[in-house]
């Protein structure tokens, strides 16, 4: 594994070639010349921003996206994304942070907030008038696929509420803040598996990954999340339980990706790594092991499945598709669109949504293209998830409940558990 | 079970991983990153030169035949007569199997010539149709076209030089924003806002008042992506000129074309193609290479196979490495290779000089089955084959066998793994 320090990221600046493959693939690029591009914005300016020189060069960095897919395609192994992330980082550290993206990261307090009373939060905030509102005062895109509030109550709460499966082995559960208060279904489906399965759940106290903030450019919040994340999830790792989570990006951020932007590197950062799993992997390891249950019921249905660029920056294959290749029926077809578009709260800003709908394209035909006898579409991030819904009118799932309706645990219409 | 993984995804390993998955078997291509097709000008390079003379190669597969006699351990003298034209029979009908015909000068063999980025001739084997135009044995005058403002692509000095060799050439310019409405803008994107209809209509009605009657028309290599075809036809009916594409600095368009078709190829096929994945470890027992182990953002992804291919490029490509020191070595299985000995024998002292300079003939010794071999002769794993830039005894940029060598040594190593 390649070590995670400033050092190493800055380093890889000079296995640059300017062969200019990563603005050829650039998906943001590719629709608006605000973004002059990977190559561009990352290592060309990167030499211009030495350290400690806190005025920046080149303030279209902030039109990155963080997809990553500049990363994937290089052949020469330069961290792109992460020097740009790091760039944005620079800008705010010198200029500020604008009030809507100081919101945007604080994707938790939101949640916790609007949990307080879901109906009146979502009312408040999702008509029309508020829209138009947020987007003028703040900036934050009308038309965007910001999630509403649960009205079942946050997944932590229903978590405690329902009785437990008690059980010699042990699994660790990250939710993530969008499981927590806008998708608990997610949560209780991974739940229902894992205890299918003979696992009993654990649900730790847990803070936000910190991507919103990684994202926007708030490294030293971002740092408070990520070391709070730390001291609470350490000790399991410490006692071998494996940490599982549902959200691949929540798992991105918390087993590489802080490490690696925020510099914070030591055998905590290392053993919390090592424990931490995306679901589906960790499944598809029990199948590998011939651990797992195979006794799917029959799922009639063609799925597409939109691989999302958070996926695909583990560099761990396609676990989810490998896992639901497992169950009779499914038909699931794999795309090969760049990005979703809205990656992160990138879309969600009134400057960048119609570049965001416009990444998104190639994801929305992919998905349109199976026909209307798919009904449903499935990916492992949750941002894409409501961006295609958004950008198809279709339903969206996630794939752990995919796998919790093979098991006979769950109604993927309804989107909840069936009785007993 | 993956019974073959191809490491690299070049045109060694893209054809390679094709010819496998053709003969029906399970194959999964791995590489670090895309490169290699993305640097190439899309046309098939056999043999332009000997080392040590600068009169070029009219009849390659003639001269092969001399290849072998003077140098035996060649690619071409260990694949022979009947191999070579096997896997270029092979790859014309692929070629036009995936809507990209190749074609080459004449039944007799002959390279064509055609011009480079700079207007010099460049001999090659095979071209795509939309290069063949601009065969420089025709005595048509050429006309070519720039777009003020585009990089890369100077219309004055290709034709100043083409007349310089005594080629009727001219250069003229059309507004870039005939195809596009920005100002900053690479070959790849303009090739993709060629594929809207609308644009190339109007492209192609004033590239007609440019022309006059008689004339070929040379463009930079922009005509289209996945409407390339259409593009390009659409472009010589309208104008009624003959029309020829020039490949442009990278990345190449034309090469990205051929990379596109022939990965949407191999999923037809059922085969994966997984880029970002760097290997880093391997796992034998005796001489069979059970799994190779990529890096990834949690744990290495394994990859078990009955067979590898390592088609992971030369120095350039990455598949060997070198240091300050002098040390060489190959990056995946740390096999053998055939190098100089110290430092300073790497590099002659004219960066021109006709021979070429040892340390690019460094590479990896086969036996005529394509399988690596120690300093004794002696198979070094009985499951690992090796084709393309990676192997020994020859070096492709500066013979102009770039792309053949690439061709010829993946089908015949992708044949010899699936015998056994």
């Amino acid at each position: 594994m390649h070590t995670a320090s400033w050092h190493s990221v800055g380093m890889t600046l000079d296995e640059c070639i300017k062969c200019n493959i990563c603005t050829a693939y650039c998906p943001v690029a590719a629709v608006t010349e605000k973004f002059p591009g990977p190559k561009y914005a990352g290592p060309q300016a990167q030499r211009f921003r030495e350290s400690g020189q806190l005025k920046s060069p080149d303030l279209a960095v902030d039109y990155c996206s963080a997809c990553r897919v500049c990363n994937e395609v290089c052949p020469s192994g330069v961290k792109i994304a992460e020097i740009n992330a790091r760039a944005k980082a620079q800008i705010v550290a010198a200029r500020g942070i604008p009030l809507r993206n100081w919101f945007f990261g604080r994707n938790e307090i939101l949640g916790m907030i609007g949990n307080r009373a879901p109906q009146i939060a979502n009312l408040g905030f999702h008509n029309p008038f508020s829209r138009w509102m947020a987007e003028k005062i703040l900036g934050v895109a009308r038309h965007a696929p910001i999630p509403h509030w649960s009205t079942r109550g946050s997944f932590a709460s229903w978590f405690r509420r329902t009785p437990r499966l008690k059980s010699e082995n042990k699994v660790v559960y990250f939710h993530g803040c969008s499981t927590n208060y806008y998708e608990p279904e997610v949560g209780q489906a991974a739940v229902a598996v894992l205890e299918h399965l003979g696992y009993e759940v654990i649900v730790p106290p847990q803070n936000c990954c910190g991507l919103p903030m990684l994202n926007n450019g708030e490294f030293p919040a971002a740092e408070k999340l990520y070391r709070s994340n730390l001291a609470k999830l350490v000790p399991y790792a410490d006692r071998g339980y494996p940490i599982v989570g549902t959200s691949v990006s929540c798992v991105l951020v918390l087993r590489e990706e802080a490490s690696e932007m925020l510099d914070v590197e030591n055998d905590q950062t290392h053993r919390l790594g090592r424990a931490l799993w995306d679901l589906s992997e960790w499944l598809r390891d029990l199948h590998e092991q011939g651990k797992l249950d195979t006794n799917f019921r029959e799922l009639k249905m063609i799925l597409p499945y939109h691989v999302s660029c958070q996926a695909r920056a583990h560099r761990m294959g396609r676990p989810s598709l490998d896992v639901m290749t497992l169950i009779p029926g499914l038909d699931v077809r794999e795309g090969n669109a760049k990005c979703c578009g809205l990656a992160g709260t990138y879309g969600y800003k009134s400057e960048k949504y119609e570049i965001a709908m416009k990444v998104g394209a190639d994801a929305f035909r992919f998905v349109r293209a199976q026909g209307d006898a798919a009904r449903m579409v499935t990916s492992d991030s949750e941002i894409c998830r409501w961006q295609l819904q958004h950008g198809t009118q279709k339903l969206a799932r996630a794939p752990i409940e995919i796998l919790a309706a093979a098991y006979g645990l769950y109604d993927l219409d309804q989107r909840r558990l069936k009785a007993g | 079970m993956t019974e073959l993984v191809v490491i690299g995804a070049g045109l060694a390993g893209l054809i390679a991983a094709t010819r496998a998955a053709q003969a029906g078997h399970q194959v999964k291509i791995i590489a670090k990153g895309l490169g290699a097709t993305h640097w190439h000008a899309g046309s098939v390079d056999l043999l332009g030169y000997f080392p040590n003379e600068t009169v070029a190669i009219q009849r390659p597969l003639d001269a092969m035949r001399d290849i072998a006699r003077v140098q035996p351990q060649h690619p071409y003298a260990l694949l022979g007569d009947a191999q070579i034209g096997d896997a270029l029979k092979n790859f014309l009908a692929l070629a036009r199997a995936i809507g990209l015909p190749y074609s080459g000068a004449n039944q007799d063999g002959d390279n064509l010539w055609l011009p480079s980025p700079v207007g010099a001739a460049r001999p090659t084997f095979l071209a795509p149709r939309a290069q063949r135009a601009g065969e420089l044995s025709r005595t048509e005058p050429m006309l070519i076209v720039g777009l003020r403002g585009m990089r890369d692509f100077y219309p004055e000095l290709i034709a100043e030089n083409l007349g310089k060799q005594g080629h009727r050439a001219r250069a003229a310019f059309l507004p870039l924003d005939l195809i596009t409405d920005r100002r900053d803008i690479t070959t790849v994107q303009l090739a993709y806002a060629l594929d809207d209809p609308a644009r190339r209509e109007k492209f192609a009605s004033e590239l007609k008042k440019l022309a006059q009657s008689g004339e070929r028309i040379g463009l930079p290599a922009i005509l289209g992506m996945d409407a390339h075809a259409d593009t390009f036809d659409e472009l010589q009916a309208q104008t009624g000129a003959e029309i020829f594409e020039i490949p442009t600095l990278p990345p190449s368009v034309p090469g990205i074309r051929l990379t596109n078709a022939l990965r949407n190829h191999l999923r037809e096929l059922g085969a994966r193609v997984d880029v970002n994945m760097d290997v880093i470890a391997f796992h034998a027992e005796g001489a069979r290479v059970l799994w190779i182990e990529s890096e990834a953002s949690g744990r290495p992804l394994k990859h078990r196979a009955e067979k590898f291919l390592l088609a992971t490029g030369g120095i350039i490509g990455g598949g060997i490495n070198t240091d300050h020191t002098g040390k060489i070595w190959e990056t995946i299985f740390g096999l053998p290779l055939v190098a100089p000995r110290e430092r300073g024998q790497w590099f002659r002292a004219r960066f021109f000089d006709p021979a070429g300079h040892p340390i690019f003939r460094a590479g990896i010794p086969v036996n005529r089955e394509f399988q690596p071999i120690d300093a004794n002769g002696a198979r070094v794993f009985a499951n690992v084959w090796a084709a393309g830039g990676t192997l020994a005894h020859c070096d492709p940029i500066l013979e102009r066998a770039l792309e053949g060598i690439a061709i010829t040594t993946g089908s015949a190593a992708a044949c010899f793994a699936g015998r056994k």
